[in-house]
């Protein structure tokens, strides 16, 4: 099997597989973290093309700079190739666990003090996630490996299903929240915090 | 009540640790309770498995060439096993509490009841300081009619979470993954019976760890929660 063709299908044309069945890019990224633990560098070169354009993508969202994002990753890599004989299978995706990585990292990047002025010099723009244009909501709903999430999203109001895709996708506090939607800090806590319980609810439904 | 809103609290607080809205000195806070909280974790956990794979689905974005340059580079010549137990900062730890571990035996066998059979080897365990924190210790195993090894607690430790418990491990050297030994209590003096099955091991060990697992113990048969405490052996008699 080539690394290409082993890739995941392409969202908008192909079919892949439904998101928490154990599917062929699954076993072959964990079988690369087995090898990764064993030292084995091509291995790691291979990992690392099957998942940076999607690690750099989530990167880039939430920290909002390119030589941000890069910094993060390059730190994420090198954690995950000293640490991969930590990921345990069965326990998450492989891409779960990588994600998980990169995701921390950068919350934790947003946290440190930073000498440069932050804010207005961002390489890309935070989107709109609104119900009523054509946009990255849309696409998120319609997506067909987002599933059961994807269904439940759908079951909250509105606002709730804005604020949690823009803290989640984009790293919004709940002040940056409160903020951007032009809302009291508290209403804007309260819209999180009940569409996480709804989340729950209906994702853990059988 | 108390009790339900506590565990609501709990959920919330992991559903927006993963959802990226718990920050600053929260979430620092909230990363220090997971590392002794197992049961957290796996509240964390699941909330991974809900939201986390709906991140990567917006779309890629093609990192510069740059970028895996400076990680290859990084990782050159370097065998990925980013194993505690096999790390070199580890072992040199390791050794220069050596000194701690011979200081602290006298002091430990100063407090030993007499009819106790002598000594053979100690470990004595050391913090994330380098501070003494625990001593384990066995006499002769290979006659003894009754093999056991002693564990004694020597200071203020992090607290036992809910839920979780003490695991003790042998190392029985940077090529080999640690074998479990037994669980720990909160007494300050306890014994642990051995197998006879158990005994090349401990005599084969260089150094003994000390981790928080799930209550009863590591469901994998290898450390799973963060190491509190870490020693390395050595043969008094």
């Amino acid at each position: 099997m080539t690394e290409e063709s082993a890739r995941p299908v392409d969202r908008e044309s192909g079919k892949p597989p439904p998101s928490h069945a154990p599917g062929a890019p699954d076993a072959r990224l964990a079988t690369l973290l087995a090898q990764c633990a064993l030292g084995d560098q091509p291995a790691f070169a291979q990992l690392y093309r099957a998942t940076a354009p999607k690690l750099f993508g989530v990167a880039v969202r939430i920290l909002r700079r390119q030589d941000w994002a890069e910094d993060v990753l390059q730190e994420c890599y090198v954690n995950i190739w000293h640490h991969a004989t930590d990921y345990a299978v069965g326990r998450s995706a492989p891409l779960t666990w990588m994600t998980s990585i990169v995701r921390n990292r950068c919350l934790d990047w947003l946290r440190r003090p930073r000498p440069e002025s932050a804010g207005e010099e961002y390489d890309i723009a935070i989107e709109t996630w609104a119900d009523d244009a054509p946009g990255p909501m849309e696409r998120l709903l319609a997506n067909a490996e987002a599933g059961a999430l994807a269904r439940c999203l759908r079951q909250l109001e509105s606002r709730q299903r804005q604020s949690i895709a823009l803290a989640f996708f984009h790293g919004l506090s709940h002040s940056e929240l409160a903020a951007h939607m032009r809302q009291p800090l508290g209403t804007v806590k309260t819209w999180v915090r009940r569409g996480l319980e709804r989340l729950k609810g209906c994702m853990d439904a059988p | 009540m108390a009790r339900s809103s506590q565990s609501e609290l709990r959920e919330q607080l992991a559903s927006e640790y993963v959802l990226g809205t718990l920050r600053g000195q929260a979430r620092a806070r909230f990363q220090n309770l997971l590392k002794y909280d197992p049961a957290l974790r796996q509240g964390v956990a699941e909330w991974e498995q809900r939201l986390l794979p709906l991140a990567v689905a917006q779309g890629e974005i093609a990192p510069p060439a740059r970028l895996w340059q400076r990680i290859a580079a990084r990782i050159a010549g370097r065998p990925g096993t980013g194993r505690w137990w096999a790390g070199l900062a580890f072992w040199r730890t390791c050794a220069i509490t050596t000194a701690a571990a011979v200081l602290a035996l006298g002091i430990y066998i100063g407090t030993l009841p007499k009819p106790e059979p002598p000594i053979a080897m100690v470990a004595v365990m050391t913090d994330e300081q380098a501070r003494p924190a625990m001593v384990v210790s066995w006499p002769q195993l290979r006659d003894a009619r009754d093999p056991h090894v002693r564990v004694r607690i020597l200071q203020a430790h992090p607290p036992l979470p809910p839920g979780a418990s003490w695991q003790l491990w042998l190392l029985p050297g940077a090529k080999a993954a640690p074998i479990p030994l037994g669980l720990v209590g909160p007494d300050r003096m306890q014994t642990i019976r051995l197998d006879r099955s158990q005994i090349k091991n401990v005599w084969q060990s260089w150094g003994i760890a000390l981790s928080v697992e799930p209550e009863g113990g590591s469901p994998t048969g290898a450390p799973t929660g963060p190491v509190i405490f870490k020693g390395q052996c050595v043969k008094v008699l």
